[in-house]
């Protein structure tokens, strides 16, 4: 059941098969290792997700922006990772490296998971002001929903409730989050 | 426990027991950790891995959280023993194919599997037959919590347990279930099923995961996004699918039925009398024959054999569990001789 590579004047056997769906599509492409290499793309037999992945990051504008800006391959202060070293193998050494390419990372995790902020388990351990982060951003994203749907009793007893956490975290010095609405609350109105 | 009193009975996977087992086989939930105080597995060289895996394997004993089970030390096993893990899910072959110090704790009904220093320092894994998705996430966190209480992870408010790699950053969640559809493959619907499943962002893989072919008309549903969503989020977007889906493989089987049934049947006996005939019984064709048959039992076509006779033959014909029944590692053309015999003498038994 041999297949021909698909690259042009390309009469090598395809040992590459990719298979890619995106969108509710389904895109094949057959090429032979040689052709596969040319085109950027892992020619080995056991290429996973992760590097599937880093591969499409590689491919983005931002990071090779980012590398060619900086001019030299960024490296974590820990473990000595360097940024080609996890483009290529898609993993980090350590959890400093989390820091250390935090640009890197944002563009990344917000391409593999449209999001970069957590919101679920919390170890038990942790302390409670990262839980209370949790529990306002819970909070806040109920209250969008009430407003939505005009349910203005609740949305007031949310906002009741956010108040009450961002004082408590206030007068323990603790900072309430990037996206809360601290700075809104200048000229706020009771409705 | 060892692994030679665990393959007298074929494990969790292919139980055949939980609900909807006809068409779901099994249900998974794992979750990955890493340890504060030591780097992530590709930085660490051999010393820090065998402290690492330790430390990892003190607490997992001192927790009771395997339950009476074992742990293996794969580094010390042999390459089929190795296998026979892999084959009964409960590794995964990235773990089988490193070479540093590594291990799994299994508990002894093998519905627990953490393996140690895998891509991540534990990847903590539930399996359990048939559908029963919220059973296993609940026992999984319940384990995840009393495995924290002893050992600190790598945690961070925004990014949530890290992981090293970001496609399992967040909750490091991947919740699964393995389907049998082999009635949806031959009325050639399975490639709605991929675009149906790829329009919610789930992942469709073959039958041991990452990488592998869909064998045996088995396939996996999985989530691939593991932040920004809560870990019961992700649960209820993998089980709200999974009913749709055994509704459609009924569904494929009723049309065989109403529309041909005598070619469906013809394939179900042709698959049939290749298995008890056959001399050579390669793995990859042992698989496709099984999965006829299989469907064949549950339309009531094959009476006496029973769906246990089949998920027993599923399990045994896979090459190392196979080579270890005939007592120990065989050349692959041997190794379809004796397939075969085995194959041939269990439907006997059967009476048919």
């Amino acid at each position: 059941m041999a297949m021909k590579c698909e690259a042009d004047n390309c009469e090598n056997e395809a040992t590459v098969h990719l298979t890619e769906i995106r969108e509710g599509e389904k895109h094949e492409m057959h090429l032979c290792e040689a052709c596969a290499a040319t085109k950027g793309l892992p020619g080995k037999s056991h290429y996973t997700i992760q590097q599937l992945l880093t591969g499409i990051a590689n491919q983005t504008q931002a990071l090779s922006q980012n590398k060619t800006r900086r001019g030299k391959d960024p490296e974590c202060g820990v473990c000595g990772t360097t940024l080609s070293q996890f483009q290529s193998s898609g993993r980090f050494g350590c959890p400093e490296c989390y820091v250390a390419f935090k640009d890197d990372v944002q563009s990344l995790v917000e391409k593999i998971h449209d999001s970069t902020q957590h919101c679920g388990k919390v170890p038990t351990r942790t302390s409670s002001d990262v839980a209370m982060q949790k529990d306002l951003r819970q909070l806040q994203v109920d209250l969008k929903k009430a407003i939505r749907h005009e349910e203005y009793e609740q949305a007031a007893a949310l906002r009741d409730r956010i108040r009450k956490i961002e004082d408590l975290m206030a007068a323990g010095g603790v900072p309430s989050g990037e996206d809360t609405p601290v700075g809104k609350k200048k000229g706020k109105s009771e409705s | 426990m060892n692994l030679d009193q665990m393959i007298l009975a074929p494990g969790e996977w292919m139980r055949g027991s939980g609900p909807e087992a006809e068409i779901v086989i099994s249900s998974r939930v794992r979750l990955a950790r890493n340890v504060r105080g030591y780097h992530f597995i590709t930085r660490m060289d051999d010393a820090e891995r065998l402290a690492c895996e330790a430390h990892i394997h003190q607490q997992i004993t001192d927790s009771g959280v395997a339950n009476s089970g074992a742990y293996f030390s794969l580094h010390k096993m042999e390459p089929i023993d190795r296998k026979v893990l892999v084959e009964r899910h409960l590794i995964s072959k990235e773990h089988e194919d490193a070479t540093h110090s590594r291990g799994v704790a299994v508990s002894a009904d093998e519905s627990v599997s953490i393996m140690v220093n895998e891509e991540d320092h534990i990847r903590l894994q539930v399996l359990q037959s048939g559908f029963q998705l919220q059973d296993a996430w609940k026992l999984c966190g319940k384990i995840d919590d009393q495995l924290e209480s002893r050992l600190e992870y790598s945690f961070s408010p925004q990014l949530g347990y890290l992981t090293a790699c970001p496609t399992n950053v967040g909750t490091g969640m991947r919740v699964s279930v393995m389907l049998h559809l082999p009635a949806l493959v031959l009325t050639r619907h399975i490639e709605k099923v991929f675009q149906a499943v790829s329009k919610i962002n789930l992942a469709v893989r073959g039958l041991y995961g990452e990488g592998t072919e869909a064998s045996g008309h088995f396939y996996q549903i999985s989530n691939q996004v593991t932040l920004g969503r809560s870990e019961a989020d992700i649960v209820n977007t993998v089980e709200t699918v999974i009913p749709t889906i055994v509704r459609y493989e009924h569904e494929a089987r009723q049309t065989l039925l109403a529309k041909d049934r005598k070619r469906l049947e013809d394939r179900v006996w042709r698959a049939f009398g290749m298995l008890k005939y056959a001399q050579l019984l390669p793995s990859d064709e042992s698989m496709m024959l099984l999965s006829f048959v299989r469907m064949g039992v549950q339309l009531g076509l094959l009476d006496p054999m029973t769906l246990r006779d089949v998920n027993d033959l599923f399990v045994y014909t896979q090459p190392a569990h196979l080579q270890k029944l005939c007592g120990g590692p065989l050349e692959p053309a041997e190794r379809d001789t004796r397939r075969a015999n085995y194959v041939r003498e269990k439907i006997q038994k059967c009476g048919l």
